[in-house]
């Protein structure tokens, strides 16, 4: 590999794009992460994909009501707790505590949990 | 039924156009202009080297230092400023564009239910998720509520990927002075 490419894939796209060496730190257990912004994005689109998942098998099954708002919040960010706490064993104060962590993305991915979770339920159990 | 179907796909293509074309709008009118782009990384660079400073500072820092981090703070505010002005030209034309748009949609599908919730919204969600349709049928879904959950989630999501959405810093320092950036803006 030519150091151009290499520096290439070692950038971080700034504001939301992630490059590879970023998704391979992400599943890296206790990765350095020197840019917080980088990690935060990582934390962001960890919880869109869990919103796309949670919407898909809660259409499917279905799961309906306020059981599966309350078990997607929990979900939701309950995984990403154990990712960052456990798994990437982040200082949490360096990112402004737990809750700053914990609502990275979490309105988006909500927003986005809806729609997939009302899409399958619509076609599936209304078609 | 096929056709409720249909609706709540043709929604979220709705949305993820008019995200496009929000974004397209904004593009054209701010930010491939040399003021922005400027702008942009002065309030960035700015907001980061703030960050870093209010991070080391100690209770028992000087006068001197403290003041130092308000003139920094008092120069962002204004570039920040700066920028929202920039962006406000695109926010009308986007706000003007949608407005039309959005009375064109709301039309074709009043009265229309074109999904169903797999949940019973509150009652004060009731009277958006529920808009302009008959029946007490509340897990029938308007085109409005849909709408503005795709976009909610499409949009962020879009800005993102093109990497359009402002740093977090360069939000958190802006705080309220124009509200939220412009994905959070009534059409978007």
């Amino acid at each position: 590999m030519t150091s151009n490419q290499k520096r290439k894939e070692d950038l971080h796209v700034s504001n939301g794009g992630l490059k590879q060496s970023a998704w391979s730190k992400a599943i890296s257990c206790k990765a350095v992460w020197e840019e917080k912004d980088e990690f935060l994005d990582v934390i962001y689109w960890f919880r869109q994909i869990i919103a796309i998942i949670l919407g898909l098998i809660w259409g499917v099954v279905p799961l309906k009501g306020f059981l599966g708002l309350a078990i997607f919040c929990v979900i939701n960010a309950g995984v990403l707790y154990v990712y960052f706490s456990s798994f990437q064993q982040v200082d949490e104060e360096e990112y402004g505590g737990t809750w700053e962590l914990t609502k990275e993305g979490f309105m988006t991915s909500f927003a986005l949990f809806l729609v997939v979770w009302i899409i399958f339920y619509t076609a599936l159990h209304y078609e | 039924m096929t056709t409720m179907f249909a609706d709540t796909i043709l929604i979220v293509f709705i949305s993820v156009c008019t995200a496009l074309l929000a974004e397209g709008i904004t593009w054209v009118l701010v930010y491939r202009t040399d003021k922005y782009k400027r702008l942009k990384a002065e309030v960035e660079k700015q907001s980061k080297k703030l960050e870093k400073k209010k991070e080391t500072i100690t209770e028992s820092a000087g006068r001197q230092q403290k003041k130092k981090i308000e003139r920094q703070e008092e120069k962002l505010k204004n570039n920040n400023r700066d920028l929202s002005m920039v962006r406000m030209k695109s926010m009308f034309a986007i706000g003007f564009c949608f407005t039309a748009l959005m009375g064109m949609f709301n039309s074709i599908f009043d009265g229309r239910v074109v999904a169903k919730l797999p949940f019973l919204p509150l009652s004060y969600i009731q009277g958006l998720s529920h808009r302009n349709l008959l029946g007490e049928d509340y897990t029938d879904c308007s085109f409005i509520f849909l709408y503005i959950l795709c976009t909610m989630s499409i949009r962020q999501n879009i800005q993102k990927m093109l990497g359009l959405a402002p740093s977090r810093a360069a939000t958190k320092q802006a705080g309220g002075f124009l509200g939220p950036p412009p994905q959070a803006a009534k059409f978007s």
